[in-house]
């Protein structure tokens, strides 16, 4: 399958630069149907999407339940007016307090997930009444003020001065968080598995420790799961298989399913009781919509049924085999395979040799990007709903593009 | 698809089926939100919404939705075409992915650049508002190579890090401080200010053209002029945020139309979604600073949730029914008729209503006193109006209904508002007198005070059977 004629052109909501890196990448062509695994563009070339929006689309693209559950809303109920209390943000937040383990009671809801990390670091500023926030090297937390301070990004710098009192420690390194962390420390922030840095994952030794620094200085645990969260690393969350237990939980757009714009902060009640003395101190219009919460709520309860975690577990130990083996092949530019579950990183060696990759694998019908920070990486990250079949058809393309 | 609306106000739901989805509220989300709320008579949940309101089951009583989300809702509530176009676009889209080019993101931002004041060709999309001011600053930082950024005393931008940091009122940022340096406040309307503050490390002056939470202040002419004149001479880019203010509120389509001033950027939310899907948006002017920039960093802002496919067709629809109605007229039309009687009822009551501001029907009054704004929004609410005091300015009440709104719906606010300021003339005199004691009158000021206070007269209400009764 090839994008042999490329459609696109630069226009106004597509400047010179994106086309640019989508030709680079082998991506110029137009997002046109979309079903399952796969996306169609608008010549009816068909691809397998293993960009899932950077882990949004968890259920594959358009679940049956949750563009019901849309459509069920329209019948009834709109975005609401955001200060309100309404039975659908109850629901949902109620909903989430039973299905993520540990006593993340309480939610605050945001529209995309580096407003959730924004909310994060704000209550945790607000509740210890510290500054200082704490992140590791290599992490990627998304577009906005403080998640993009947190991040581990090349061209940071182009923005200005941004918000003081965050330090950043090499990440994995015991004795550095415990310098770091100190009674003037608000949060420690970090992802378990850095997915745009080669999927480099915490040891469980190491959030153990770091858990239980904040503890002991009262500094609280901030663990942002927007790429991992709802199966995508072979857990419901990554958070559980490193054994901690975060006192704030970002939660990114995997909780819309794709079909809705949503993300959370989810708080226990300790936390909380900063928001609960400051009410509406942060507010978000379109965070906590009623009809994103009826989408989010029948996520929740399509996660639950079909528990895609199980899926991803087996399916991706079967994929990361494979694509070890290919990468162990004589001759094979790939350098490494990484990550957990269908959360997957492949080292190219150099940015160029990703790109390469990317534009390769795409004429193959597979559509990958390469990592945000590890631009030498190249990210998987299909439905967790994928078959073997489908799996085997991720390795034959990534081989075929050797 | 629109609910039937009926004239029957018997309450739909028990006190115990409320009382049951309140305490849910309160124990996973935010109880001290409930009992604000609760407060101010604001705790109402939003049944058969649609046109230019809803109905509170607990009363059975049709409420005038004077909020609008803070100005999402200008095309209605459930506006039955921009909801047949979302169920339209389910059959074959998601929210598609951020990095891909869609005929949906195609289409929107044509629209959108068609549309703009002058020259805003260039579109960025977003998730939100906050989101969307984030991404113009971050743009406006990059483009320039320079950082300091100028926003207005009580300006509200939203809540995200660099919003935040460029919102002119301490009370939503003194928690969560030290925020983004290099971010500085000259008061709203005064040319001199700015030009005082304005240098060569100006990265960009960012304002709303009509201040919305600061207490609907809308900008002179003459300022706006001026601001254009001053970044244009320091190199500086003029954002205007028309979050609040876009999409017709203000009699025209965006409230720059008003002043035939150009910014470089400006910014989109709130109605743009229609009340139904969050979708925003970033518009700029394709200058070689700024497409220089985006073309060395083509995703320095590349939102997950923003310029979702489903979010893209909402938008165009929006767009497109706001264009075929002229909705702007019939705002300016309606916000006249709304402002002259609130003006009456100004020199009628002077010793409750202190101002009458607005532009179209983004209108507000300002009390003389900041603890009548909860009061009156309680007084409102048994009149079948739900408003909200500004959260910049709780002396000023807005009134931002939905734009389709008729002249006979007009006129039944009018009358609810007449209504609600006869019944605050017999409760003011005992405040009023209690107001003249030292200290008190800070005291009734104070937003804790006020929530306890009237959430203990709320109490004392629910327990006495005879003062539950429809108003």
């Amino acid at each position: 399958m090839s994008a042999s004629t490329s459609p696109l052109q630069a226009s106004p909501g597509l400047p010179q630069g994106r086309l640019e890196r989508l030709r680079a990448l082998g991506h110029d062509f137009l997002e046109g149907r979309r079903e399952g695994a796969y996306l169609w563009d608008m010549q009816g070339h068909r691809y397998l999407d293993a960009v899932s929006g950077a882990g949004t689309h968890n259920l594959g693209r358009r679940p049956e339940a949750p563009v019901a559950a849309l459509r069920n809303a329209l019948r009834d109920t709109d975005q609401g007016n955001f200060p309100m209390v309404s039975i659908e943000k109850a629901r949902l937040a109620e909903t989430l307090a039973g299905f993520v383990p540990g006593p993340l009671e309480c939610a605050v809801f945001s529209v995309m997930r580096g407003e959730a990390m924004d909310c994060a670091c704000k209550v945790a500023r607000g509740r210890t009444g510290r500054a200082e926030l704490v992140t590791v090297d290599g992490g990627w937390y998304g577009q906005t003020g403080f998640a993009l301070t947190l991040s581990e990004r090349a061209d940071k710098t182009c923005f200005g001065p941004l918000i003081p009192e965050v330090r950043i420690v090499p990440f994995d390194d015991i004795s550095a968080a415990e310098q770091a962390v100190t009674a003037r420390t608000a949060a420690f922030i970090l992802e378990p598995l850095q997915a745009e840095n080669n999927c480099r994952a915490a040891m469980p030794e190491y959030a153990g420790a770091v858990a239980q620094l904040c503890r002991d200085r009262g500094a609280l645990l901030v663990v942002d799961e927007t790429q991992t969260n709802f199966g995508r690393t072979g857990h419901r969350f990554a958070f559980e298989a490193l054994g901690m237990s975060p006192d704030i939980l970002v939660l990114g757009e995997a909780l819309g399913a794709g079909v809705f714009p949503i993300a959370a902060t989810l708080l226990t009640q300790d936390v909380n009781r900063f928001l609960n003395a400051h009410p509406l101190i942060h507010l978000s219009t379109f965070g906590g919509s009623d009809i994103g919460c009826r989408v989010a709520l029948s996520a929740v309860e399509t996660y639950a049924r079909l528990e895609p975690w199980r899926n991803a577990s087996m399916v991706g130990a079967r994929l990361l085999a494979d694509l070890r083996e290919t990468a162990e092949r004589p001759g094979s530019p790939i350098r490494g395979v990484a990550g957990a579950g269908l959360l997957l990183s492949l080292d190219c060696g150099t940015e160029e040799a990703a790109a390469a990759l990317c534009r390769r694998a795409a004429d193959q019908g597979l559509l990958v990007l390469p990592g945000a920070v590890a631009r030498h990486t190249v990210v998987l990250r299909p439905s967790l709903l994928i078959t073997e079949d489908e799996a085997d058809a991720i390795v034959t393309a990534v081989r075929a593009c050797l | 698809m629109h609910t039937t609306e009926t004239t029957n106000n018997a309450p739909r739901m028990t006190r115990a089926e409320k009382a049951a989805v309140v305490a849910r509220f309160s124990r996973y989300i935010n109880r001290g939100q409930v009992k604000y709320l609760r407060s101010g008579h604001l705790d109402v949940i939003e049944t058969e919404r649609g046109g230019v309101g809803f109905r509170d089951p607990a009363s059975g009583r049709r409420m005038y939705d004077c909020f609008s989300s803070a100005g999402s809702f200008n095309v209605s509530r459930r506006n039955p075409l921009i909801m047949q176009a979302l169920e339209a676009a389910l059959d074959d889209l998601d929210m598609g992915t951020f990095h891909f080019a869609s005929p949906a993101k195609a289409a929107l931002a044509a629209k959108l650049a068609a549309l703009a004041p002058g020259d805003l060709d260039g579109v960025l999309f977003a998730a939100g508002g906050g989101d969307a001011v984030d991404c113009a600053l971050k743009l406006a930082r990059g483009a320039t190579g320079r950082s300091e950024i100028i926003a207005t005393v009580k300006a509200y931008h939203g809540h995200t890090g660099f919003a935040l940091s460029a919102n002119g009122k301490a009370h939503y940022r003194r928690f969560f401080e030290p925020l983004m340096p290099d971010f500085s406040f000259v008061p709203f309307n005064d040319i001199e200010a700015m030009r005082a503050r304005i240098s060569e490390k100006t990265a960009a002056v960012i304002l709303e053209p009509v201040q919305g939470e600061a207490g609907i202040f809308p900008a002179d002419a003459a300022y706006l002029e001026g601001l254009r004149a001053l970044c244009d001479e320091r190199g500086a880019l003029l954002i205007f945020d028309e979050i609040q203010t876009g999409f017709g509120r203000t009699g025209r389509l965006f409230a720059a139309d008003h002043y035939g001033v150009v910014p470089d950027i400006m910014t989109l939310a709130k109605s743009l979604g229609g009340g139904l899907y969050p979708i925003a948006a970033v518009l700029y002017r394709p200058t070689p600073a700024v497409t220089g920039f985006l073309d060395r960093h083509p995703v320095f802002h590349e939102t997950h949730g923003g310029g979702a496919d489903l979010g893209c067709r909402v938008g165009l629809r929006v767009l497109e029914y706001i264009e075929e109605t002229r909705l702007w007229e019939n705002a300016a039309a309606r916000g006249a008729r709304l402002k002259e009687a609130l003006e009456t009822l100004q020199h009628e009551n002077p010793r409750i209503i202190r101002a009458v501001r607005g532009l179209g029907l983004m209108v507000g009054i300002e009390y003389v006193h900041e603890f009548v704004g909860p009061m009156m929004s309680d007084a409102l609410a048994r009149h079948g109006v739900f408003a909200a005091y500004s959260g910049n300015a709780p002396q000023v009440m807005r009134f931002m209904v939905p734009l389709t709104v008729n002249a006979e719906e007009i006129e039944g606010i009018i009358v609810a508002i007449r209504l609600a300021v006869r019944d605050m003339k017999t409760l003011l005199p005992a405040a009023l007198l209690a107001a003249r004691v030292p200290g008190v009158l800070r005291l009734l000021n104070n937003e804790r005070v006020q929530t306890a206070a009237f959430g203990f007269l709320r109490k004392i209400e629910e327990l006495l059977p005879a003062r539950r009764k429809n108003a």
